[in-house]
């Protein structure tokens, strides 16, 4: 890097210039049931360049990829071309971050693990869960990686993040005689902890169970919806990007500020705050690519859009002050009701989705349901072979948050919205 | 454009690593990438011309007589002696582990040498004339309807160049493709977004792609900004060739990746030489089945491309395999072992996957529709291969009524249901055909490769949201 810094100062034709590189050393287990398949670890480096050249009163920017291989001769002719596309290029000026010297940590008691050891404890903690009766894991791969992420620019940004982080693709599988049915789990954590991983995998187990003793429900159908975190996550994201200062730039939002998602709504209010971290997830940073810091943010308060998010380039082009900078996790302000108050009343709680489709400009959300509990009143069962559909402003408006709070990956929020009168086929 | 340099440069560096290795392993490959991506884009606002999604190193892969290692890592000169005891020591597994590794034999080691290059028109356009080409295609869509609150254009050319080496084989590939896509931001009763785009071999089909679809996305987005959300049912429906390609794609090619048969994830497993889909049913996959984006000489198993018929007449007669699959199964690999990049592990995937064309006019295949949709534009699937669920998501439907297409567009459009019930629903297959190659295709929700699909319009019962 100190090679590629050098040849970029030194280069009058720049008004200004960045450097991305993310160093990676993985190792990687792969399973085919109980047995290890492959076993792969990876040491690289990624090092992306953007230069920038002010001409004409705009700015240009041009990025490329330099390798490992490349030595000071192929890094020149890189920096040469990249001029020539940046003066292609007549875009708005703005200003990098600048300042701000950053040397961080992310909390992890991966980082230090020595890899062979952390990759079998993990093997063990998951496959521990692999006692149902009828029950195995099919197929699981494991994914240590310590990452060191370093951002530098012409205006002094240097500052470097170092994480510890584990990816484990699970596949619990149910059988009984010919038949068999299986779910997907993608489990991601800073924090090794034996416990959590086999009882996550677990419950799982246990849904995967019930998947293959679930039937297809009467329908059609309109019925209370319950989604979890993780959907819950995808639907706020879905609302929070359309927030993002460069989808207003380029008049692909739909809302703005000021506007009110929950028009005419009987439901519990929307409070949503973007963040820098949120404890255990992968996703936490001190700082975005152009290495500008993070501000946490709300976006959504009362169900009424507050600000806008996003880098500090679009920011700019907003006249926004301070710009956020590009906000990874986010916190959702829990609701009014508990849990036993929403499972008073028939529901369907969405254990496994095919994945949750959503559209605000044609102001749908809907999916595919591979595994729900359908509660008729009496008690809860376990369905599947069913699909369900809404308008997503009625969802928006009359929906309900559990008062309840979990931490899942980069979302901490309310465990359970409830989607009234969702139409299930 | 001739083969990387870079990479020709690293010939004998990965020849000495091979034999370092092979002191200490039964079979080694070394794979060498230097793919390169640009990405050109213009709108209303702003402009861009700069690297894309390309990639730049090497990766081992190794078989100790029993299972096997892999090491991605970024350069391969120096000693290599030294550089092949840290891949052991990096790859080591913990000593309990060690009696858990899988049996699998060792992969053939076939001799050939080889260069395969496929030219490509790239270096008759600068950067300079590509982002005019973007600016004026945003600028053309903006002009001609005072709605468009912004057009994108973007023009994403890429060249990949692949050197694969072990004890007795030694492939290069050279090959390029290109993708163009319009988006028209449009207010009207509702802001809709429309997009048109495809794939192709050289640049000059893909501008002259873009400048014939102005139009085209324009007169979508004015029909989207009044499209109306579909009543969930049960209907008869005509695909066009990229829902077609899609449902081939999640319904079944994702169930034939034959590392989910060693794994136990798929039923098709225990489907072959059954009926799966209805008699008029015919479905491939391969690198060499069409010319498309997925159209590789070898993959990154240095496998030589293949065309795989997967389902004929109706029944299921073969599937896709990775080496590492193949060995496990006792069977042939078919070319299908394919890598997000040298960084990540090469799995069994798909390539380029369509059904075949059949008989029936488009025409008629609408006129035997009382009510129905038309449905148009894949936006994303989602496989299930062990339960065989499918859920496909199309831009938008057209209602059909009375054996016609109507005015009446229906968008997002969910259609969901089971695989055999879709397939065997297969009641008419047009004689047009299309393969679409503009596609990115996980498996489950990581390790991203460039796919195409597509094939004939089918007219399917489906249920629909």
């Amino acid at each position: 890097m100190s090679m590629i810094k050098k040849l970029l100062e030194q280069d009058s034709r720049l008004s200004g210039w960045r450097i991305n590189e993310t160093a990676t050393k993985s190792y990687e287990l792969f399973f085919v049931h109980k047995s290890l398949e492959t076993v792969r670890a990876t040491d690289t480096v990624t090092t992306n360049v953007t230069v920038y050249v002010d001409h004409d009163g705009k700015k240009g920017d041009s990025s490329f990829d330099v390798s490992a291989a490349m030595g000071e001769a192929d890094v020149q002719k890189k920096i040469d071309a990249a001029v020539q596309r940046a003066r292609l290029v007549f875009n708005e000026p703005y200003e990098l971050p600048d300042g701000g010297e950053l040397d961080r940590d992310m909390p992890s008691n991966v980082w230090d693990a020595e890899p062979k050891a952390l990759g079998h404890a993990i093997a063990d903690a998951v496959f521990a869960a692999d006692t149902v009766p009828g029950g195995s894991i099919n197929a699981c791969e494991i994914f240590l990686y310590k990452d060191t992420i370093r951002v530098l620019n012409s205006r002094g940004v240097n500052k470097t993040e170092r994480k510890g982080r584990v990816m484990i693709e699970a596949i619990p599988t149910f059988t009984e005689g010919k038949e068999s049915v299986e779910l997907y789990e993608d489990y991601r954590f800073t924090e090794f902890d034996g416990e959590k991983v086999t009882a996550e995998i677990a419950r799982r187990m246990a849904e995967a169970r019930d998947r293959f003793q679930a039937k297809k429900p009467q329908t059609p159908m309109e019925v209370n919806v319950l989604l979890r975190p993780h959907e819950i996550m995808e639907l706020l994201w879905e609302l929070a990007d359309d927030l993002n200062y460069a989808t207003v730039y380029s008049h692909a939002n739909l809302h703005n500020a000021g506007d009110d998602l929950q028009e005419n709504g009987v439901g519990d209010k929307l409070t949503v705050t973007l963040k820098a971290q949120v404890p255990g997830s992968e996703s936490s940073s001190w700082f975005d690519a152009d290495g500008g810091a993070l501000t946490d943010t709300c976006v959504i308060k009362n169900g009424i859009v507050a600000s806008l998010f996003g880098s500090t380039r679009f920011g700019q082009y907003l006249n926004v002050e301070k710009p956020t900078g590009n906000l990874p996790c986010m916190k959702a302000e829990t609701g009014s009701l508990a849990e036993n108050e929403m499972k008073k009343a028939p529901y369907l709680e969405c254990a496994s989705l095919s994945g949750l489709q959503l559209d605000l400009f044609n102001d749908y959300i809907g999916g595919e349901i591979r595994l729900a509990y359908w509660f008729d009143g009496e008690k809860a069962v376990p369905v599947t072979g069913i699909s369900m559909s809404g308008k997503l402003s009625q969802v928006l408006a009359n929906m309900r948050l559990s008062r309840e709070s979990v931490t899942d990956g980069a979302y901490e929020g309310p465990a359970l919205l409830l989607m009234p009168g969702m139409k299930v086929l | 454009m001739p083969f990387s340099t870079y990479l020709d440069g690293k010939r004998q560096d990965c020849r000495e690593l091979v034999a370092a290795l092979g002191k200490h392993f039964r079979y080694v490959s070394i794979l060498g990438t230097d793919v390169t991506a640009t990405a050109i884009r213009a709108d209303r606002n702003m402009s861009m011309v700069q690297d894309g999604r390309g990639e730049c190193g090497f990766v081992l892969k190794m078989h100790n007589g029993r299972s096997f290692i892999e090491y991605s890592l970024d350069d391969v000169s120096g000693d290599k002696q030294a550089l092949a005891e840290r891949i052991i020591r990096e790859t080591a597994v913990d000593a309990a582990l060690q009696s858990k590794m899988i049996e699998a034999p060792v992969p053939a080691d076939e001799p050939m040498k080889q260069d395969f290059v496929r030219e490509n028109d790239f270096a008759d356009f600068d950067d300079a004339s590509l982002l005019k080409t973007c600016k004026d295609i945003s600028a053309e869509i903006i002009a001609k309807d005072e709605h468009v609150l912004n057009a994108i254009a973007v023009i994403q050319p890429y060249q990949v160049n692949k050197l694969f080496i072990t004890k007795n084989r030694e492939l290069s590939q050279h090959y390029g493709w290109a993708n163009g896509i319009m988006i028209a931001i449009y207010r009207g009763e509702k802001i809709a977004q429309a997009r048109e785009g495809d794939g192709a071999a050289n640049l000059k089909d893909i501008i002259a792609m873009l400048h014939a679809g102005a139009d085209k996305v324009i007169d979508l987005a004015k029909h989207l900004s009044t499209a109306k959300a579909i009543e969930p049912g049960v209907y008869d429906v005509i695909t066009d060739p990229s829902i077609s390609g899609l449902i081939a794609h999640e319904a079944f090619g994702h169930g034939v990746e034959m590392d989910q048969f060693v794994k136990d994830r798929a039923m098709a497993k225990h489907c072959m030489g059954q009926y799966v889909a209805s008699p008029i049913t015919n479905m491939h996959d391969g690198a060499a089945a069409t010319h498309s984006v997925a159209s590789y000489f070898f993959d990154d198993d240095g496998v030589l491309a293949h065309d795989t018929q997967i389902i004929k007449d109706g029944i299921l007669v073969a599937g896709l395999s990775d080496l590492a699959s193949a060995a496990q199964l006792g069977t042939a690999p078919t070319g299908n072992g394919r890598r997000d990049s040298y960084k990540r592990k090469a799995y069994a995937r798909m390539t380029n996957t369509f059904f075949e064309p059949g008989q029936d006019k488009l025409e008629d295949m609408i006129a035997s529709i009382q009510h129905g949709y038309m449905l148009f534009q894949t936006n994303n699937g989602m496989e299930d291969p062990k339960n065989w669920q499918i859920q496909c998501t199309a831009e938008y439907g057209i209602e059909i009524v009375d054996g016609k297409l109507t005015e009446n567009y229906v968008s997002p459009v969910v259609m969901s249901g089971s695989v055999p019930d879709l397939l065997k629903s297969i009641s008419m297959v047009s004689g047009n055909f299309k393969v679409i190659g503009a596609g990115m295709c996980g498996k489950g929700y990581k390790e991203w490769v460039r796919v195409s699909d597509g094939g004939p319009n089918l007219k399917v019962k489906v249920k629909l949201g």
